[in-house]
């Protein structure tokens, strides 16, 4: 006769407020008592509310008749929960960041698949965390580690998260439940039960088949067939030709060609390398198309974009798609389809008269022929864009931004890789623009002009220009990039080249 | 539109031979039926909302006990509620979450306890406090010990709490004082079973009313001068007659031997942690088989001297295991040791923290430290072979549980360094935020996009769903005093700011508190501030109960009382009404109540439907009409992968959870790009923000129109026709 058990299975399970973590603990739960456990569940839901972290810990024991009632506990107890059931790969990662899990005892079922939370959503630079990292310690923490994407599986299967995080619970087999007990219990609850019971198949075949070691990679982007530009070396060719193709359809196949010829020059210096030159390719490909008026036009344009729309927002066969752009052209980008020789006074009339900032809203229905036409003319004011303000402009930031890579390459390549970098921060519309564009100043006048033009130009310019980069980034007012600036200002090798 | 309850009613009506299986907040319904209650009311707060929820779609059971339901629209109501216990011999019970709500309910509560009840008069409290709480962390002990009335704190097993509360009732008769029954959230959320028993129809109910009103009786009143002699009654008549009762009943447990040196007394509500941490350290079973004397107290208000002094007599040490500061217990238990002139060692507070959640590393370690100071201190005898006196635990099996408990923490704080190690920066945080498509997310964008044109003013923010835009992406509110209080307190506010101050507050703040303590104030004192009400129809932080201002409908129990008249009643002008989800008219509107030459209180009326409800009645219905081939248009927003360039301002403005990030398809660019999933409902921020701030014109808004027409295939034929004639087919390429 076996001796009967006398530590409760522990299970716990981590999930995000309004995405089922409390129907699965309801599962598990009435399929224990069906199945005769003595069973205690707690939560602590809170307030109503969604995407919050929240916890469901539950403890199940089997009944002894002749013992009194067993006295279940309330709180997980860290490093003696059984079985971690999570719902995110984040949440996942903070339980074992306090100690939840063991090597010696837990079992973790995780879901690799990330919902950002709000510090990586608002990063103005990529503020998200590793899933690596994320998943090497979830690894080494647990005893054994069954990661997946169920994300990906629950879209395939059309059916909740939660029915799927069940089956892969009873895959894993760490249960006193029975996988038809947990079945049965999903046919209790009585909601949804064809697609939950689905739901629940599907991980269970994703974790019995053992396809657990693959974590779902990001799929990769249909391959496009652009044609390496030989006359680079590796890396560039690739880069090149992917600016060329884009440059080509922003413009047409000249000025693509005076793309090349930048790269060209730079590619001609002698302490250019091809990780240098690569990252000139993108970051000069990208700047070279600015997202203005008529190109906004002609990306919004593309029929391709139906078919993707439809497809995403899961419109059925039969179904009519229709999509409507919110655009709000300012004043700057409006008056900067004109000529300079015109612009430039309409834009001295325009602050005189506080218009400056005013900027005009539309809703253009581009499925139907009105709004159609409306972009089309837009769009086909492409031939005419060499002669717009905005274009001037452009080019006056691109000469002066290529000069100074151009002057800084030649004293110090290092340097030079992070204000090729530092392009990307000239990026978006309106005043997200127009901040991107007075920080790329900024940094250019108080840190690079004055280490181009000094007879000892600082030996940690490349770090500089780094940290006024990434403080460029951290929040919209600029104020990070004020303290980094007077903090760099302030250093004492600094106060050492001055005194020299 | 409320929560359905089906399966949770189906348990309220079981008979006697039957087990119910639920959470604890339905026990204790339950058991509220089985002791015969006439009348139930309470305020909604978690982790008690379910109580009221549940009961309000009982209406069958509820009239076949005959059990009066009040939605109190306040705790001071529903503490007043229980006076109908004063003169008559009807048991009543309120429930409400604490400790706000009995900070609310303190006047009514105070009056009550110095009159007394013939009839048994129950206060279910949810006891929010440590982990998942929303309020201030503060005791409800205190209040059970200034008014005189009794705290039950239940150990969280559903036969226990059922108990209590059933003896709860005798207990309040017997000693005519009001009694509180304690339950922290876990406890409130804990599922389980009892065996059920049939429920009671009250003596005196709605089914059997009393002919005649109380007879004139001063001494029912909470007036001079009888208070004087209540306030004595108190304590010479009612507290011995409790302390009595509890002793009969044997309402506190005793665990473990009956003797040995040392002991633990410990409120019931933290007995399950207890055990499971002595349980960890070989000093206890999952059958509560404690090797350590133990004194659960499911009563921590009064105590019994006798009791105390009995359980101490003989012991060397005893060990106060009490949640929260300040230690009530441990003092009164000190001054009961002292009076008893017992030389037992009293410890608690000294081991376990004043402050803070008794969570299993912490229990672990005030056990510990307990333990150990029984083994170190020379005055402890060890008598040969370690032999303790009696039943209880020798002291080398104590040394040995204290190192256990300490390894495991060493081990514990092992595990949590290496993973600190690997993830170089501590996680960010995941608090609560708006749901997605919440109506109140675009008041805030709106304040944002306002406080970025013409600078900052002072946000006084108030309690509710919209207590979140203190959170990011918004990170707007100055303070917050309680509930519908926000007005208040920004009266003085006003007076020392060159900026009009700006108060938040919900429709559920406003019915609350808010309409006499904020608005009647403002108005009789002419306070020049802007108050925004957020008009979203529901309480729904607690679960979208239903207001006096919510529409009334067949499921609900709104009554459509407009907001906009009771301000108006108050001789109120400056009054704009704003559809919550118009960004830019939100703006404008706040723009122009801060700055309006026009003196007094300016209110926005900020409608817009809570989201949670809405979809919870719109979804099926249109699951229901596409499925039935009705002509429906779908519209969700969508982010133009090609045009995003990835700076993500867009999130900085609204924090929608559908609204998130995914890597850029884009070979050239490397940060990711702002991405809308399918949980989008379509509510227009995106579209208003974009326009508001002059954002980017990456979003679209997308019609699925579902079973279309022939006039809606007409036309779309005709004008894709018409496009390609005009290159569509070009542009494709």
């Amino acid at each position: 006769m076996t001796p009967p058990v006398t530590t409760p299975t522990r299970l716990l399970i981590a999930a995000l407020g309004g995405e089922g973590g409390g129907v699965l603990a309801g599962w598990i739960t009435e399929a224990a008592v069906a199945s005769g456990l003595v069973v205690s569940r707690t939560s602590i839901p809170g307030v109503a509310q969604r995407t919050g972290a929240t916890t469901y810990y539950i403890e199940m024991i089997a009944a002894v008749t002749g013992k009194p009632r067993p006295v279940l506990a309330l709180n997980p107890a860290p490093g003696q929960v059984d079985i971690l059931l999570a719902s995110e790969l984040l949440e996942a990662t903070r339980l074992a960041g306090t100690g939840m899990l063991s090597a010696d005892r837990t079992t973790l079922i995780a879901n690799t698949a990330r919902v950002f939370t709000m510090d990586e959503k608002m990063a103005m630079a990529d503020g998200r965390r590793d899933s690596d990292a994320m998943i090497k310690i979830l690894e080494t923490s647990a005893r054994h580690a069954i990661l997946a994407d169920f994300n990906a599986i629950a879209v395939t299967a059309k059916a909740p998260l939660s029915a799927i995080m069940l089956g892969a619970l009873a895959a894993a087999e760490v249960l006193p439940l029975s996988a038809d007990a947990l079945r049965a219990a999903v046919r209790h609850e009585g909601k949804s039960v064809a697609a939950n019971l689905s739901g629940f198949e599907a991980g269970f075949a994703a974790i019995s088949s053992g396809a657990t070691s693959s974590i779902a990679a990001v799929a990769p982007s249909p391959e496009k067939k652009v044609v390496a530009v030989a006359e680079f070396p590796a890396r560039t060719s690739v880069v090149a030709a992917e600016g060329v193709a884009r440059l080509t359809d922003y413009q047409n196949a000249a000025y693509a060609g005076t793309y090349l010829d930048h790269l060209r020059r730079f590619a001609a210096m002698p302490d250019v390398d091809d990780a240098l030159l690569s990252e000139l390719a993108r970051h000069l490909a990208v700047r070279m198309s600015v997202e203005d008026v008529i190109r906004v036009a002609q990306l919004k344009l593309r029929a391709a974009r139906l078919a993707r729309v439809t497809a995403e927002a899961k419109a059925r066969p039969g179904d009519i798609v229709d999509i409507t752009e919110f655009m709000k052209p300012g004043t700057d980008e409006i008056l900067g389809l004109f000529p300079p020789l015109l612009a430039r006074p309409l834009m001295r009339l325009a602050t005189k008269l506080g218009l400056a900032d005013a900027a005009m809203p539309l809703t253009v229905t581009t499925t139907r022929l009105s709004g159609f036409l409306r972009l089309k003319f837009l769009a086909a004011l492409r031939g005419w864009r060499p002669r717009t303000h905005k274009f001037h402009e452009e080019q006056i930031w691109l000469r002066h931004w290529l000069g100074l890579v151009e002057a800084t390459a030649k004293r110090d390549p290092e340097a030079a890789r992070e204000l090729i970098a530092t392009a990307k921060i000239v990026r978006g519309y309106g005043a997200t623009y127009k901040r991107g564009m007075t920080s790329f100043e900024r940094i250019a006048s108080t840190l690079v002009e004055p280490a181009l033009t000094a007879a000892h130009p600082p030996p940690d310019l490349a770090d500089q220009i780094l940290q006024a980069r990434i403080a460029a980034e951290k929040d919209p007012e600029g104020a990070a990039l004020t303290a980094t600036l007077s903090a760099i200002a302030l250093k004492p090798s600094r106060i050492l080249q001055a005194a020299q | 539109m409320e929560v359905s309850f089906r399966k949770e009613i189906a348990n309220l009506k079981l008979g006697a031979g039957s087990t119910f299986h639920g959470e604890g907040i339905l026990a204790v319904t339950k058991a509220l039926l089985q002791s015969g209650v006439g009348y139930v009311g309470g305020y909604q707060g978690a982790p008690v909302s379910h109580l009221l929820d549940v009961l309000l779609q009982s209406e069958d059971i509820l009239a076949e006990l005959g059990v009066h339901l009040q939605t109190c629209t306040n705790e001071a109501a529903a503490a007043a509620l229980l006076a109908a216990s004063i003169n008559y011999p009807v048991r009543g019970a309120v429930t409400w979450k604490s400790i706000v709500g009995t900070n609310v309910a303190a006047d009514a509560l105070s009056n009550l306890a110095s009159a007394g009840v013939i009839g048994g008069a129950l206060i279910v409290v949810g006891e929010d406090y440590g982990e998942g709480a929303s309020v201030i962390q503060e005791r409800t002990h205190a209040f059970a010990l200034k008014s005189s009335v009794w705290l039950l704190d239940p150990r969280p097993d559903l036969p226990t709490i059922v108990r209590m509360v059933e003896k709860g009732f005798e207990l309040s008769e017997a000693s005519n004082t009001p009694v509180i029954v304690e339950l922290r959230i876990r406890a409130c959320h804990v599922y389980g079973s009892f065996e059920a028993k049939d429920n009671v129809a009250a003596k005196v109910s709605t089914n059997a009313r009393l002919a005649d009103p109380a007879v004139f009786d001063y001494a029912k009143l909470s007036h001079p001068p009888v208070t004087f002699n209540q306030e004595i009654d108190k304590v010479t008549r009612r507290r011995p007659a409790a302390e009595q009762f509890i002793l009969d009943h044997q309402l506190n447990e005793f665990v473990g031997p009956a003797d040995g040196d040392v002991g633990i007394i410990v409120q019931g509500g933290l007995f399950n942690v207890l055990n499971d941490r002595l349980t960890a350290a070989g000093l206890s079973d999952i059958y509560g088989n404690s090797a350590v004397s133990t004194l659960v107290l499911n009563v921590t208000h009064p105590l019994s001297s006798r009791q105390i002094t009995e359980f101490c007599a003989g012991k060397k040490a005893v060990l106060v295991v009490e949640e929260g500061a300040p230690d009530f217990l441990e003092q009164a238990i000190g001054q009961i040791l002292r009076k008893a002139d017992l030389q037992t060692k009293l410890h608690g507070k000294d081991c376990l923290p004043m402050a803070g959640e008794y969570t299993p590393l912490v229990m672990a370690d005030g056990l510990a430290k307990f333990l150990k100071l029984q083994t170190v201190q020379p005055t402890v005898s060890s008598p040969l072979e370690g032999a303790a006196k009696g039943g209880g635990a020798t002291s080398a099996r104590l040394d040995s549980a204290a190192n256990v408990l300490t390894n495991w923490l060493t081990e514990h704080q092992s595990r949590v360094t290496k993973v600190a190690g690997a993830l170089q920066t501590p996680l960010p945080a995941r608090p609560p935020t708006f749901c997605t498509g919440c109506p109140e997310r675009p008041v805030f964008s709106a304040m944002k996009i306002l406080k970025q044109e013409t600078g900052a003013v002072h946000v006084a923010a108030d309690i509710g769903c919209h207590a979140f835009g203190t959170f990011a992406p918004f990170s707007q509110g100055n303070s917050i005093l309680g509930y519908g209080m926000s007005l208040a307190s920004a009266a003085a506010v006003s007076s020392v700011q060159q900026k009009r101050p700006v108060s938040i507050m919900g429709d559920g703040g406003f019915w609350h508190n808010g309409l006499l303590s904020g608005v009647a104030s403002a108005a009789f004192n002419k306070d020049d501030g802007v108050l925004i009400v957020m008009n979203n129809g529901y309480s729904s932080a607690t679960g979208t109960q239903d207001l006096p201002s919510s529409r009334p409908n067949d499921e609900g129990r709104g009554k459509g009382i407009e907001i906009e008249r009771s301000l108006r009643a108050l001789g109120l002008e400056w009054i704009r009404r704003v559809r919550t989800y118009g960004v830019s008219e939100v703006k404008q509107t706040l723009d122009a109540a801060i700055r309006s030459k026009e003196k007094g209180l300016k209110v926005i009326i900020a409608d817009g439907e809570c989201q949670l409800a809405r979809q919870r009645r719109v979804r099926p219905a249109l699951a229901a009409a596409v499925a039935k081939g009705q002509r429906i248009v779908r519209q969700r927003f969508w982010i133009d992968p090609d045009i995003c360039t990835g700076d993500r301002s867009c999130i900085r403005l609204s924090g929608c959870p559908s609204l998130t990030v995914k890597p850029s398809e884009d070979p050239l660019r490397s940060d990711p790009i702002a991405h809308v999933n399918n949980d989008c409902v379509g509510c227009g921020l995106c579209g208003e923000v974009a326009h508001a701030a002059q954002l980017c014109p990456s979003f679209a808004r997308i019609d699925i129109i579902q079973n279309p027409g022939p006039w809606d295939r007409f036309k779309r034929t005709i004008s894709a026709g018409l496009m390609n004639l005009s290159g569509a087919r070009e542009a494709a390429l």
